[in-house]
C-alpha cells in the first residue's frame, strides 16, 4: 500500500498503460476473449520478487492482459535484501507486500512456520510438478532454477565436469560465484553443497583456497564469465542460456555429482487485503499461458505440457541434487555463515 | 567559498531594533524558520546521536568488519582528496595564469566529470579499465594477463580524484582571481622569473583555499556510495558507506539501526573534526583585496606546445572516453562478443528507455526533484535573507544550523531519517527521500542567496524603513525581491543534484518509489550492464546538456 499517488508517474503510467493496451488488444485477440471469464474487482498489489527487473516487468505486462482491472506494483531486489525488508516492516507496522515470488522454498517454510503466509492451492494444481508444491498448501514453485557451471567458450576449451573438478588448482583466480547474503539461489546452494556427502566442508575449504570472485549476485556472474574476466562461473542456468543466444561466447556444464535448484516459489501474506488478485496472480504464474512465458524467458518449467527453452535439457537427462527441505531450512544460516568464513575474510 | 560573512554591516537598523523592543513579522519569521531547521536538521541530526548513544555499540565499532571499513574509507577519501587538490590547482594555475592553448574550451571541458554523477562515472570507466575492456582484453591476448584492472581501491580512488578535482579548480580559480597579480610583479622587479614568480608568491597565498577545498572533497568522498559499490566491493575493498548499505540491506548483522546509527555518528564526528581543522588552518590566512588589474598571463615559453597537448590529452581522456565507453557498452550486442560493426544494436537502448521500471524511476526522481527544488528554494530564500538582513543571535545561529549538512555525508542524513521514520509514518513512502533531499540540499540555495546578499549595500531597505514599511515588509519586498535570482539558481542546482541522486535514495527506497539513480544501479547490480549503460549514456548526456546551456549564458 504505497501512498506515491503523484501526478506525474500517474500521468506517466497511464500513458504506458494506453499504449500497452493499445498492443495487446492488437496482437493477441485470443486473450481479450478469456478475461469475461475471471474478471475481479479492481485491486492493486504489492509484489516482493528477485526475479530480474525486465522479467518481472514482463510478467505483470502478461498478467494484465488477462486482468488488465488489477494493477501490480513491483518491488525488485535479491531475496536476502527482501527478506530483511519483511523482517523490517513486521516491526514498523505490517508487511507492505501482498505477493512474494523469491528464490527458494526455505525462505517460505520459514514464513509458513510462523503463520505469515496464506494458504492457497493454485488453480489447476495437478498439472503441476509435484515436487514443487508445498503439502500444507503455503507456496507453490513457479520455475526450476539449477545452479551449474559456466564457461566462457573462447578462453575454457575442457569444460569442468563437476563441483570437484572446480578444486584443482588450474582455476585458481578463473572462478566467479555470488554472494548468498544477497542471492538466495546462493544461500539456499550453500546449504546444499555443505549437507552433501560427497561435497561438504571439505570441498568448500578446498574451493575457497581458489579465490573465487565473489560478485553480488547472479546476474553480474554470468556478465563476468560471458566477457572473460573470470572464465568459469557458478551461475544459474538460464542467465547462461540467455546469453549464448545473445551471441556471447558462454556455455554451460551440469557437474556430475549433481545441480541444486530453486524452484522460484510464490506465496501470499496472511494479511493481504487483496486476497482474490493475489489468488489471481498466482494461478497465473503456474497456468499454462504463464508457464510458456517462463519458458520464453528462459526458465524450466513447472509443467510438462509447455515445452523447454531451447537448448535446455529437460529434466531427466540431469542429475539432481534434492536434499531435505527441512534438513536446508534449519542449516542454511549457519551454512551462510561458513561460507562467509571461508570466502568473505 | 572560505569565508561567507554571515552578517552585514547594517548597524544602523540594529540600533533602532534594540531600542524597540516589540515583537514583530520578523520575529515571527525568524520563529517560523527556526522550527524549519529543527525539524529538518536539527532532529534527524538528534535521533541519530539518541539511538547511537542508547544502548552499547562501542563493542560494534572494534568489530574487525567496521575498523577495516572505516581504515578503507579514511585512506581512500584523503588520498583521493590530496589528489584532486593537486589535480584541481594545476588545472586552476594553468588556465588562469599562463597562455595555454585553448583555454576557454579546456575549462568547460575539464569542469564536466562534476555534472555527471559519480556511479555513471563509475558504470562508464568499467569499459574503460574493467577487466574486459577492450585495452585488458588487447593486453591480456599479448602479455597474458590484464595490465590494470580498475577494480578495487586504486581504481575507487582514481574515480573519487576524477569526480572531485572540479570543486578545488572552482575553489583556487575563485581565489585566484583574489590575488592581486601586483604581488607578482613585485617580485618580477626584484629579478625572479616568471615560474618563480608564480610558484613562490601566489601559491602560497593559495594555502587557505587548497585547505578548504581538501576538506570538503574529503568530506564529500567520504561519504560516496556509488564509486565504492560499483567499483570496490568486487575486489572486496569495503568502505564504511558501503558497508552502511549492506547491514542495512541484507540483515547479516542484528539490530542494523543501532548500529548503523553507531556508525553515522563516527562519520560525523569525522567530518566536524575535519571542519575544525578547516577553521584553524584556513582561517588563519591573508585577507587580500580583490584587484581590478587583468592577471598578467606567466608565458609557458618553449614548454606551450607541450603542456598544452598533454592537458588536453589528460582531459579528453576524463571527459570523452568515458562518454565513448557507455556508447559501446550500450550498443554492444552481447557481453563477449568483439567489438565489430555486424555486432553493434540499437536493441539495448531501445529496450531500456521502454523499461516500466526505469520509466516509474525517472517519473519519480524528477517529481522529487522539482518538489525538493521548490521547498528548498523558498525555505532557502527566507533563511538567507534573514541571515543577511537582520541581526541578533537567533538569525545568526539559524545561518549557522542551515550550514551543517554541507558538512554531513549523504548517507548519515540517510539512516538519521530512516530512523525516525516510522514514527513520522513515513516509512516506505517516497516523501522520506523527499525531506532527506530537503536537509541535504537547503544549504546549497542558502549559500547562493546569503553571500550576494551580504555584499550588497542595504540603503534600499532603508530607504522602505524610511518611506513607513514595516521590518517584514522591507526584508519581503526589497531583500527577498533582491535575491530571488539567486534562489532561483539555487533551485536548479537543487533539481539536477536531486534528480540523478543515489546515495541518500538508495538507503531510502520503498516499493513503487524507487528513483532513477536506484533503477540504474539495480540494472547494474542484477547484470543488466547494457541496460545500466544505456540510462547512464542518456544521464549523461542530458545533465551536461541542461548545465552546458545554462552556465552558458552566465558565464
Amino acid at each position: 500500500m504505497s501512498r506515491m499517488r503523484s501526478t506525474v508517474p500517474l500521468a506517466l503510467l497511464g500513458v504506458a498503460a494506453i499504449a500497452l493496451a493499445g498492443c495487446s488488444s492488437s496482437t493477441s485477440p485470443a486473450a481479450t476473449a478469456e478475461p469475461a471469464a475471471g474478471a475481479l474487482e479492481p485491486a492493486t498489489i504489492t509484489l516482493y520478487t528477485s526475479e530480474p527487473q525486465e522479467k518481472a516487468d514482463e510478467l505483470v505486462a502478461a498478467f494484465n492482459e488477462i486482468h488488465p482491472e488489477i494493477t501490480v506494483e513491483v518491488f525488485r531486489a535479491g531475496t536476502g535484501d527482501l527478506t530483511t525488508r519483511v523482517a523490517t516492516e513486521r516491526e514498523s507496522g505490517g508487511i507492505q507486500a501482498d505477493v512474494f515470488l523469491a528464490a527458494d522454498a526455505g525462505t517460505f517454510e520459514g514464513y509458513a512456520a510462523e503463520g505469515l503466509l496464506l494458504e492457497y492451492t493454485p488453480a489447476d494444481v495437478e498439472a503441476l510438478n509435484a515436487d514443487v508444491v508445498d503439502a500444507e498448501g503455503f507456496y507453490t514453485g513457479t520455475r526450476i532454477i539449477p545452479t551449474v557451471i559456466a564457461y566462457n567458450t573462447g578462453i575454457i576449451t575442457e569444460a569442468p565436469e563437476s563441483w570437484q573438478e572446480l578444486t584443482d588448482a588450474a582455476y585458481a583466480d578463473q572462478i566467479v560465484m555470488p554472494n548468498p547474503d544477497v542471492s538466495g539461489a546462493a544461500a539456499y546452494n550453500a546449504a546444499v553443497w555443505l549437507d552433501d556427502e560427497q561435497l561438504g566442508e571439505e570441498w568448500m575449504t578446498a574451493l575457497a583456497e581458489n579465490r573465487p570472485v565473489i560478485a553480488d549476485s547472479n546476474g553480474p556472474v554470468s556478465q563476468a564469465v560471458a566477457t572473460g574476466a573470470q572464465p568459469v562461473g557458478i551461475v544459474v542456468d538460464y542467465l547462461v542460456r540467455e546469453l549464448a543466444e545473445q551471441g556471447s561466447p558462454i556455455a554451460v556444464s551440469y557437474p556430475s555429482e549433481g545441480v541444486p535448484y530453486v524452484s522460484q516459489p510464490v506465496g501470499i501474506f496472511a494479511d493481504t487485503e487483496q486476497a482474490e488478485a493475489a489468488q489471481a496472480f498466482v494461478d497465473f504464474l503456474v497456468s499454462e499461458e504463464g508457464q510458456k512465458l517462463a519458458v520464453e524467458q528462459s526458465y524450466l518449467p513447472v509443467r510438462s505440457d509447455v515445452g523447454t527453452p531451447e537448448g535446455a535439457p529437460s529434466m531427466d537427462e540431469i542429475t539432481i541434487l534434492s536434499p531435505d527441505l527441512e534438513t536446508i531450512r534449519s542449516t542454511q544460516d549457519a551454512a551462510v555463515e561458513t561460507f562467509r568464513s571461508l570466502f568473505l575474510r | 567559498m572560505t569565508s561567507t560573512p554571515l552578517l552585514p554591516a547594517g548597524s544602523a537598523i540594529r540600533a533602532r531594533g534594540a531600542v524597540r523592543r516589540r515583537t514583530d513579522g520578523v520575529d515571527a519569521l525568524v520563529v517560523a524558520l527556526w522550527l524549519a531547521c529543527g525539524g529538518l536538521i536539527l532532529l534527524p541530526i538528534g535521533a541519530l546521536l539518541v539511538l547511537a548513544g542508547r544502548g552499547d555499540q562501542l563493542g560494534v565499532l572494534l568489530h574487525g568488519d567496521v575498523l577495516q571499513a572505516g581504515a578503507n574509507s579514511l585512506f581512500s577519501a584523503t588520498v583521493s582528496a590530496l589528489a584532486a587538490v593537486v589535480i584541481g590547482t594545476t588545472f586552476a594555475v594553468l588556465l588562469d595564469r599562463t597562455d595555454l592553448p585553448g583555454r576557454t574550451v579546456l575549462r568547460l571541458l575539464a569542469l564536466s566529470p562534476l555534472l555527471m554523477p559519480p556511479f555513471v562515472g563509475a558504470i562508464a570507466w568499467l569499459g574503460i579499465a574493467g577487466p574486459t575492456s577492450p585495452l585488458n582484453l588487447w593486453w591480456r591476448g599479448t602479455f597474458g594477463a590484464p595490465l590494470w584492472s580498475i577494480y578495487g581501491a586504486d581504481g575507487v580512488i582514481l574515480l573519487l580524484t576524477i569526480h572531485s578535482y572540479p570543486i578545488a579548480m572552482l575553489i583556487v580559480s575563485a581565489a585566484l582571481r583574489r590575488i592581486p597579480t601586483d604581488l607578482e610583479q613585485a617580485a618580477r622587479i626584484s629579478g625572479a622569473g616568471p615560474a618563480r614568480a608564480l610558484t613562490s608568491v601566489t601559491v602560497p597565498l593559495l594555502r587557505p583555499a587548497l585547505v578548504s577545498s581538501f576538506v570538503l572533497i574529503a568530506v564529500g568522498n567520504l561519504a560516496d556510495f556509488g564509486i565504492p559499490s560499483i567499483i570496490g566491493l568486487p575486489e572486496r575493498f569495503v568502505t564504511l558507506a558501503t558497508l552502511v548499505y549492506r547491514y542495512l540491506q541484507s540483515g547479516t548483522v542484528d539490530d542494523p539501526l543501532a548500529v548503523v546509527a553507531t556508525i553515522g555518528v563516527v562519520l560525523l564526528v569525522l567530518a566536524l573534526l575535519a571542519l575544525v581543522a578547516d577553521g584553524l588552518l584556513a582561517r588563519r590566512g591573508w585577507e587580500l583585496d580583490s584587484s581590478n588589474a587583468v592577471p598578467e598571463r606567466t608565458p609557458l615559453g618553449h614548454a606551450r606546445v607541450g603542456v598544452g597537448a598533454m592537458m588536453w590529452a589528460v582531459v579528453l581522456l576524463i571527459t570523452v572516453l568515458p562518454l565513448l565507453a557507455l556508447l559501446t557498452q550500450t550498443l554492444l550486442r552481447a557481453p563477449g562478443v568483439p567489438l565489430t560493426w555486424e555486432n553493434l544494436t540499437l536493441d539495448h537502448l531501445v529496450r531500456a528507455v521502454t523499461t516500466p521500471s526505469a520509466l516509474a524511476g525517472a517519473a519519480n526522481s524528477t517529481m522529487l526533484a522539482s518538489l525538493a527544488a521548490v521547498i528548498c528554494g523558498i525555505l532557502g530564500l527566507a533563511i538567507g535573507v534573514v541571515v543577511a538582513r537582520t541581526s541578533g543571535r537567533a538569525p545568526r545561529a539559524l545561518g549557522a544550523v542551515a550550514m551543517v549538512p554541507q558538512a554531513i555525508p549523504g548517507i548519515v542524513i540517510a539512516v538519521a531519517w530512516l530512523i525516525l521514520a516510522p514514527s513520522l509514518g513515513l516509512f516506505n513512502t517516497p516523501w522520506l527521500i523527499l525531506v532527506a533531499y530537503v536537509t541535504s540540499f537547503t544549504a546549497l540555495v542558502v549559500q547562493a542567496v546569503a553571500a550576494p546578499l551580504s555584499a550588497t549595500p542595504t540603503s534600499a531597505e532603508e530607504a522602505a524603513r524610511v518611506a513607513g514599511a514595516g521590518r517584514l515588509r522591507a526584508l519581503v519586498d526589497i531583500s527577498a525581491r533582491m535575491a530571488t535570482p539567486a534562489a532561483v539558481a539555487g533551485a536548479v542546482i537543487v533539481a539536477v543534484t536531486a534528480v540523478r541522486e543515489l546515495t541518500l535514495s538508495v538507503l531510502l527506497l520503498s516499493p513503487g518509489s524507487q528513483t532513477l539513480g536506484v533503477a540504474i544501479f539495480n540494472f547494474q547490480q542484477a547484470g543488466a550492464f547494457s541496460t545500466a549503460s544505456a540510462w547512464s549514456l542518456i544521464v549523461a548526456l542530458v545533465g551536461l546538456a541542461v548545465i552546458g546551456l545554462a552556465t552558458r549564458r552566465t558565464s
